[in-house]
């Protein structure tokens, strides 16, 4: 198992030199799509935080029948295989989609554009957070909330500064979870935001687009996917690899 | 004084209580179930009341006929739960100072440091502190936010003999000094015998009997309170 799992990531590193590595995230493809990515998983992060954070704190506060339908409807994204999610996107917010004629006359139009990415990287990555941070909030002690309270904490008070600061693991760890899924988001970007340098290709887009002209952008972007994926584990404690070299070392 | 005619039901327990609270410690006995925890968490307002008024220092916290129910972050009452919930993220200045805020909150929290001896320990987490200095932060943390009520569910329950024994004549003084009505949730006759306030037994919901401790010890109501007061007889 572990070798199935290994051998590919190992291939990718070991066929990829440094050359083929520096060289290939020069190329104009590679740079514009590293520029893409970043701001569009940096806004789609933004927004899952402001979005979903109060979703997570009514959820956890209000368990019952609404809550578990919520829930369900919150957590279906992530197993709606991507293709599914693109073309639901377009239904909904596609010019003929659901909204598409009420997005018009308010003179937006979102399919093929930045910010269909940034739409297509919430609906994928959204779930991981508010599941994540859902489950942190249900941990704190409500003692702790009633203690605040009977000292005359407001709403907010209780929030930022108890339930947030001791709530911060979980709540890290599916912002971390969150964010590496919205890197790594191709299908439903495809279907909804198109393949658009400079627009719409993102990192796994580039890579697509390269492995028909250029392979070194291909493998220079893939190897660095890789090391953003192990530093994420890493950042969530979970960095095995590293640990077990440094504890030999 | 704090005024309480109440009735709880949660799960299928019934809490029915009546009673007139003065300046200073109140003790509340009962066996455990009787009801005495949700009667705290009923005044601090984290259960629902299905009928009842609550009246502290002449202001209406509760009055479920004319739907009144102040949200407890205006009740002006603190609580001391049985493993104190110190914030365990702040230290333990910041947790004293959490329900005083401004300069004069600043200010009145380092007093009740100093009253308590807890000056040196003030950069500490909780986490650092032995049970009596964690029992102390949450009494200096409860009196620091001024409240115009204090319920302590069973302070001194999780303390060793040693600390229980200083921590109590502590609580006594202190409780006497504040001079504003205080319910002490207790299941020890020593507490008893050192804050030597007026004692509420509570059994099943229902208060049982209300008087001095020689009273009770004269004449104990119930079985119950028999034998939480054998102690002091032997």
């Amino acid at each position: 198992m572990v070798s199935v799992l290994a051998i590919p990531l190992l291939a990718l590193v070991v066929s990829t030199g440094a050359g083929d590595f520096f060289g290939g995230l020069r190329h104009p493809l590679a740079l514009s799509a590293l520029r893409l990515s970043l701001l569009t998983t940096t806004s789609s992060l933004a927004l899952t935080l402001l979005l979903g954070t109060p979703l997570a704190w009514w959820m956890a506060r209000h368990p019952g029948p609404t809550e578990r339908v919520v829930s369900t409807l919150v957590q279906l994204p992530i197993v709606v295989p991507p293709a599914v999610s693109g073309l639901a996107l377009l239904l909904a917010f596609g010019r003929r989609g659901l909204l598409g004629p009420l997005l018009e006359s308010a003179g937006w139009t979102l399919p093929f554009t930045t910010a269909a990415v940034v739409l297509a990287e919430l609906f994928v990555s959204a779930p991981f957070y508010v599941q994540s941070a859902t489950t942190a909030f249900r941990r704190l002690d409500e003692d702790l909330l009633w203690t605040a309270r009977s000292l005359g904490a407001s709403p907010a008070r209780r929030f930022f500064e108890v339930a947030l600061p001791l709530s911060r693991p979980g709540v890290v760890t599916g912002a971390a979870l969150s964010w590496a899924r919205a890197l790594g988001e191709f299908g439903a970007t495809l279907m909804f935001a198109g393949n658009l340098a400079g627009r719409t290709q993102t990192l796994p887009l580039a890579i697509y687009t390269a492995l028909e002209t250029d392979l070194r952008p291909a493998k220079a972007l893939s190897v660095l996917m890789v090391a953003v994926a192990l530093g994420v584990l890493l950042l969530l404690g979970r960095g095995t690899v590293l640990e077990a070299v440094r504890a030999r070392a | 004084m704090l005024e309480l005619d109440l009735e709880v039901v949660r799960d299928g327990f019934v809490l029915e209580v009546a009673l007139s609270l003065g300046a200073g410690p109140t003790v509340l006995v009962g066996p455990n179930g009787a009801g005495k925890s949700t009667l705290l968490r009923a005044i601090l307002g984290a259960v629902p009341v299905r009928r009842g008024r609550i009246v502290l220092e002449g202001r209406v916290l509760l009055d479920t006929q004319r739907g009144v129910s102040l949200p407890t972050e205006e009740r002006r009452v603190a609580w001391v739960p049985q493993e104190y919930a110190l914030f365990p993220h702040l230290s333990v200045r910041e947790n004293v100072q959490f329900g005083a805020p401004g300069a004069a909150g600043r200010r009145r929290a380092g007093e009740f440091l100093d009253r308590l001896g807890l000056g040196p320990l003030a950069a500490r987490l909780p986490g650092a502190l032995s049970g009596g200095e964690r029992q102390k932060v949450a009494l200096a943390r409860a009196l620091a936010a001024e409240p115009r009520a204090l319920l302590l569910d069973e302070p001194l329950a999780a303390l060793d003999t040693e600390t229980r024994a200083s921590t109590r004549t502590l609580l006594s003084e202190t409780l006497r000094q504040l001079g504003i009505p205080s319910l002490v949730v207790t299941h020890d006759a020593r507490d008893l015998a050192v804050l030597a306030a007026p004692m509420v037994l509570l059994e099943s919901g229902r208060v049982q009997s209300v008087g001095a401790l020689s009273g009770f010890r004269a004449a104990p109501p119930t079985d119950f309170a028999r034998s939480l007061l054998a102690p002091l007889s032997s």
